[in-house]
């Protein structure tokens, strides 16, 4: 009887589960559509998961709310729950595996031992700074410490959600423990932003499919995240937008736009400046998504989201310290200041010039040009 | 010097008007179709972006019959690029011009760029008439630079950069693309480009009251020299730095 091989492909692993041919194409069909690949390009995707070994990958958790997690397993495809879970070598990953303890942190050393350059790091939250790093600590090691180790021989290196790549929450002011997104904390390294909190199922499996399929990074944009899922805004692919063109807004939760489905602009929608793709492939096995159910995007993808300002207000207040007003606030009161000092000039030159003779033109003899005094 | 005194007579001035004001050419043609192509455009600018920022006047019916908000964005995006493309010929016309298209610039190493700065400021304040300028003095100058010249930057880099979100991978894009993360995201830039905007607004209060103002405190024709280009003077006005004319 053949041996098992020692690293299984993909396929290899699903087909131990139970999982058939059939279903099998159908999720690399899928996830060519969701990298936006031509249909040509479904046996290449096939072909990789067949035969390339799976990429050992190592998960961390650092300051998090593990709802990245929760949406990856969650990942409703049909057979998503087993394609997803087995599609990667996930040899660590501390909030998912039964073992504990130093028995845990034994395999993150052995894997970094024996796959040096070859291991994904997957980050899942932040790692905080001050006092030494001391506000999240893994089997008695700060998490910073951790992050930087098991980064330094990573071939590629993950950050998922909106932690990782952003701050989030806990980077949030006034962020009393100096927590910073990775790209920060690792700067020499290229490193793919997966924002969201979470971000969608379908765009971390997409993510690695990439990377196992093509043994490349995808095209990251200048904040380092895939163009393919993040190239684009909610508002763009919305269907609302069409009453944003023409200019219909829900004023109120309960008023008759509301009821029609109207733009949800007016009531602090951050799909304007949100790049995900939500609109695209929506949550929940394309049940629904926030602006489907009527609720403005909160713009959980965006740097720094939890700071900029009331969810349901357009346009956030200044944020440069002592000052706690919206933009409008602040130039209509500079302009009342600069009509208040042109006013109080005007009087005052009128208060002065009353009762003055006007001045008279007197010729003069000369006729040399300009500059003459 | 002393200069005799006689009577006003009106049949005087209209027979031998040199001898009672000159006129200079200062305004040259670029500069003053960029004035008023600015002006247009910044009025626009600001009145479609409020409403951008702000949609009143929902319209009824279907969304298919209208499309209120997207002329409304429509006619912003043609005002930023008519302003741009007054603006940069302005910013051309700072070099190819006559010495006045430059007066007044903060060339901040000339000592004599802030005695006049200092001098026209307290001549404002004191409401008193001092030198005459047939170009931009100092304070003017600064005002300008920063109201229209720093602002009207900030307002191109984060205006296009937002204008780039429908196409990221565009031109503008990948020319001004840089600007939103810089700024920390699209919707800080979408902030900061809202709050610059008021900037005009507190110019245009300034620039107004200040034309008005030095127009009749100096009798320099400012008002329409804008229109016609020339500017007007007496003898025994002028006694300036060339830089700040």
């Amino acid at each position: 009887m053949e041996n098992p091989p020692l690293r299984p492909s993909t396929y290899q692993v699903l087909e131990q589960h139970g999982v058939d041919r059939r279903s099998f194409i159908k999720f690399c069909t899928a996830m060519a559509a969701a990298l936006g690949l031509d249909a040509t390009m479904v046996p290449q995707i096939v072909e990789a998961l067949e035969n390339k070994p799976r990429i050992p990958v190592i998960w961390l958790h650092g300051l998090e709310c593990t709802c990245c997690s929760e949406s990856f397993i969650r990942s409703s495809h049909p057979i998503a729950q087993d394609i997803i879970l087995n599609m990667i070598s996930l040899d660590y990953d501390d909030t998912l595996q039964a073992a504990a303890g130093f028995q845990v942190e034994d395999i993150r050393k052995r894997i970094m031992k024996e796959y040096p350059g070859e291991y994904l790091l997957a980050v899942e939250g932040n790692a905080p700074t001050k006092d030494g790093g001391v506000y999240c600590t893994v089997g008695g090691e700060t998490f910073l410490s951790i992050l930087e180790e098991t980064a330094e021989k990573a071939k590629a290196i993950i950050a998922w959600g909106s932690c990782a790549s952003n701050g989030c929450v806990q980077a949030a002011k006034p962020n009393p423990t100096g927590a910073k997104p990775i790209h920060a904390l690792l700067p020499h390294k290229t490193i793919i932003n997966v924002p969201g909190c979470p971000p969608i199922a379908e765009v971390m499996t997409g993510v690695l499919t990439y990377i196992l399929t093509f043994g490349q990074l995808p095209e990251l944009d200048r904040i380092g995240r895939p163009k393919m899922f993040y190239g684009q805004r909610l508002h763009d692919k919305c269907y609302r937008r069409p009453f944003f063109d023409a200019g219909q807004f829900v004023e109120a939760w309960d008023d008759e736009g509301a009821r029609k489905g109207w733009c949800l602009y007016k009531m602090g929608c951050r799909g304007p400046s949100t790049y995900n793709s939500c609109s695209t492939f929506k949550w929940n096995n394309g049940v629904s998504w926030p602006i489907g159910s009527g609720h403005g995007c909160i713009g959980c993808a965006e740097n720094n989201f939890w700071d900029n300002g009331p969810f349901y207000q357009r346009l956030s207040g200044i944020p440069v310290p002592g000052i706690d007003s919206t933009p409008d606030e602040v130039g209509a009161t500079l302009a009342g200041a600069a009509v208040i000092g042109v006013g109080a000039h005007f009087v005052s030159s009128v208060v002065r010039r009353f009762g003055q003779k006007p001045a008279q033109p007197t010729p003069d003899s000369g006729d040399k040009g300009r500059g003459d005094v | 010097m002393a200069t005799a005194i006689r009577e006003f007579d009106p049949k005087d001035m209209a027979q031998h008007p040199d001898s009672y004001f000159r006129r200079e050419y200062v305004w040259e043609l670029p500069v003053r179709i960029s004035h008023w192509v600015n002006a247009a455009c910044l009025i626009v600018l600001f009145l479609t972006g409020i409403y951008i920022s702000h949609p009143i006047l929902a319209p009824s019916g279907e969304a298919y019959k209208n499309f209120v908000m997207g002329r409304v964005r429509q006619i912003h995006f043609i005002s930023a690029m008519v302003f741009m493309v007054s603006f940069l010929v302005r910013v051309y016309w700072f070099w190819m011009g006559n010495n006045y298209s430059r007066s007044g610039f903060p060339f901040v190493w000339r000592p004599s760029w802030w005695r006049d700065l200092f001098r026209q400021a307290t001549d404002y304040l004191k409401l008193e008439r001092g030198h005459v300028h047939l170009g931009h003095n100092s304070l003017g100058g600064l005002v300008y630079t920063l109201f229209v010249v720093a602002l009207g930057w900030a307002q191109m880099f984060t205006g296009f950069a937002l204008y780039s979100e429908t196409n990221p991978s565009g031109f503008f894009g990948r020319v001004f693309g840089w600007v939103l993360p810089f700024l920390g995201g699209s919707f800080q830039a979408r902030m900061w480009h809202h709050t610059f905007a008021w900037g005009f607004v507190v110019f245009a209060i300034l620039h107004v009251y200040v034309i008005l103002y030095d127009s009749t405190q100096y009798g320099n024709g400012l008002i329409t020299s804008i229109i016609s280009g020339y500017k007007f003077y007496k003898r025994g006005d002028l006694k300036h730095d060339r830089w700040v004319s």
